[in-house]
């Protein structure tokens, strides 16, 4: 195990390593750059590519054809960068591509500030591209050394679902230095609970049952297995076709892929102080979780009965979190709301949701227990200027 | 004499038989493309397994997707050449990447990602199968209908600047971004279109050969008033002459615009060539 003092954009690269990708193809965006480089100084180092595109339709489209010759691949951007994915990622979706793609939330929307971290992209996350009829999996770390190991996570998943894979970080997580532990060989990989799963290859001709089954190998090109893949509608073959009893299959496919797997990866989720069914739970993901459990504990040193649960597994949203009637606080780096609107629709019909956003900078732990305390009081919130105090 | 093709036999030895005849329209001249293209590929002795064929959306894409015998790809419009180049360093490098593209996917939203395969001399052969406009949207005017022209969405006639007119030309656009191969025929140019695309296929490097062709359907019953395929594919052929033999009524010199084979290294052998350096000296 080597230990750093780096960028959680270094232990992302790291960890795209260990997962065995060997190309990487970006379109320099801040908060996502530094990946970029990290990688074109890595990769060759290592016999993988490094390639920067005219932009970043172009950058997924690159990936996806790396990705299609058989190589494991990843791109990253930041928000205005993911939206351009929108096209490549309707492919990858509906070829059931692997594909590995990296998202560093700044303040929206588009351009916004460049250099602050949000969350504003919970939903995009869901639905990257056009059309529906299908599932969406993202992970969101909190931490560099998470990052590292979600990265990994990613490209496990990635390849076991046939389909491209979002990690949802945001600007602090990606610019921020922390001590970072990289395993060197597989022994210390498998003790750091990283799971990798090498790509394999189709034989054909059918290239897209209608099945929810895991492991089915993507098509793939070169091989002389007389791979078919489009954006149309296919049969099993791969052949576009306009039926809409055929899509009914297709959308079964990419929709129940994913939900009728999810033992994948439902534990993707942390619990604190939720043993003795807290009258409040808050709920976070990504950076704020991180003054969400430091405020929490304080709240519970001093008499508080709260508890916080970090999402970490973000789509397929993991409803059975929320089950148990109590009284919710979702805390989001937005002004918006967003996760709220799932806390809400998952909770049970007894339970309160409440919603704290902040954007650009992290909540305090002050503001954090105030809320906690009037909620559990009953109390109304303090209403800071055009900050909703209850969604 | 040339050497005459039955076209059941290229059917069998290279394409799907389920896919064949496509769903085109009568009178077509797209089959006429692909024939050249398949012949090409013939003469040349390749098998279905020495070539993934793409494609991408409008009439050139849907109707010849899935007809390759070997493996095949569709982009979404515009992307098949930022597909490819990601395919080119993942594939070996005896693997020919052909594309059959249309007009509107190659020099309107497709133009920026083909720039930047010429740039970097991406092994690719891009067949443009222009079919004057967006036919199969209903037949409005793309970057390449000839100037005057009337279509659904130029009433008055074709009056937009675009790169087929006024001395520009899409080609001089690829030959300055870096293209080391290319080529223009119309469909009817047989024996001449097929060494060409022979020649595009052999360039270790980027090649596009742009092939006119005519579309009764939408183009020459919205230009010419009539669906006949014979008057569409005269009024082309009158418009149509071998580069240096032009005369003021062509829109299409026909013949090799640019030929730079070899002049240039190839994108996936100078990208992996330089991985290699900087993996077994730590540096360029």
């Amino acid at each position: 195990m080597k230990r750093y003092l780096e960028t959680g954009n270094f232990a992302i690269t790291e960890g795209a390593l260990l997962a065995g990708c060997r190309f990487f193809c970006g379109y320099p965006i801040t908060p996502a750059t530094e990946l970029a480089e990290a990688m074109s100084k890595r990769l060759p180092q290592i016999g993988g590519v490094y390639l920067q595109a005219e932009d970043e339709c172009a950058a997924m489209h690159l990936c996806i054809g790396a990705s299609l010759g058989g190589m494991k691949a990843m791109t990253a951007t930041s928000g205005p960068g993911y939206i351009l994915y929108a096209d490549p990622f309707g492919w990858a979706i509906g070829c059931e591509m692997p594909l590995v793609v990296l998202n560093s939330g700044r303040v929206g929307p588009v351009s916004g500030i460049t250099g602050a971290p949000g969350q504003g992209e919970f939903y995009l996350t869901r639905y990257p591209t056009q059309g529906g009829n299908f599932e969406s999996v993202v992970l969101a770390p909190n931490s560099a050394q998470e990052c590292m190991l979600m990265v990994c996570e990613a490209f496990y998943l990635s390849e076991r679902l046939r389909m491209p894979i979002t990690v949802l970080a945001d600007q602090l997580i990606t610019d921020g230095m922390e001590d970072i532990s990289v395993p060197e060989n597989e022994a210390e990989m498998k003790e750091m609970g990283i799971r990798t799963y090498p790509r394999k290859h189709h034989a054909g001709p059918d290239f897209y049952p209608h099945t929810d089954a895991l492991d089915i190998p993507p098509v793939q090109m070169g091989i002389g297995a007389g791979g078919l893949c489009s954006d149309w509608t296919p049969t099993p073959e791969g052949y576009d076709i306009e039926e809409v009893s055929d899509h009914h299959k297709h959308a079964y496919r990419l929709i129940y892929k994913v939900r009728n797997n999810r033992s994948l990866f439902n534990h993707h989720y942390e619990k604190k102080f939720m043993d003795d069914d807290p009258d409040l739970v808050v709920v976070s993901y990504g950076t704020p979780s991180r003054v969400v459990n430091t405020a929490v504990g304080k709240a519970r040193s001093q008499g508080l009965k709260v508890g916080a649960l970090r999402l970490i597994n973000l789509w397929p949203f993991p409803d059975e979190l929320f089950k148990r009637a109590t009284t919710y606080l979702s805390v989001e780096l937005n002004w918006d709301g967003e996760l709220v609107r799932e806390v809400q629709r998952a909770a049970s019909k007894d339970s309160k949701v409440h919603f704290l956003g902040s954007c650009g900078d992290l909540p305090t732990i002050p503001d954090l227990l105030e809320t906690f305390e009037k909620i559990l009081k009953n109390q109304p919130l303090a209403r800071k200027d055009w900050v909703l105090e209850v969604w | 004499m040339a050497t005459q093709y039955s076209s059941s036999a290229l059917v069998d030895n290279y394409l799907r038989k389920r896919k064949i005849p496509s769903t085109a329209c009568s009178g077509c001249g797209l089959g006429i493309n692909h024939k050249i293209v398949i012949q090409a590929i013939e003469e040349l002795h390749l098998s279905v397994n020495d070539i993934v064929w793409g494609t991408s959306i409008g009439c050139a894409g849907r109707q010849t997707f899935a007809t390759w015998q070997g493996d095949g790809f569709a982009g979404t419009h515009g992307r098949a050449y930022a597909i490819a180049r990601g395919l080119r360093i993942a594939l070996p490098r005896d693997k020919k990447i052909i594309l059959t593209v249309g007009d509107g996917d190659a020099f309107g939203i497709g133009l920026l990602h083909l720039i930047h395969s010429a740039r970097s001399n991406a092994d690719m052969t891009v067949i443009v199968n222009d079919n004057l406009g967006y036919q199969s949207t209903g037949g409005q005017f793309g970057f390449t209908t000839p100037q005057g022209v009337k279509t659904d969405s130029s009433p008055y006639g074709m009056f937009e600047h675009n790169l087929m007119s006024e001395g520009m030309d899409v080609m001089h656009i690829l030959k300055g971004a870096g293209a080391t191969f290319l080529a223009r025929h119309v469909c009817m140019d047989g024996a001449e279109a097929v060494e060409s695309v022979k020649k595009a296929i052999l360039n270790p490097g980027f090649s596009l050969v742009h092939m006119p062709y005519p579309c009764p359907t939408n183009f020459a019953s919205r230009h010419l008033g009539s669906r006949n395929a014979v008057n569409i594919f005269n009024w082309m052929k009158e418009r149509s002459a071998p580069l240096g033999k032009e005369t003021p009524d062509t829109i299409w010199a026909t013949g090799i615009y640019h030929d730079a084979v070899g002049s240039r290294s190839e994108f996936s052998d100078h990208i992996w060539s330089t991985v290699n350096k900087i993996r077994r000296t730590g540096a360029l």
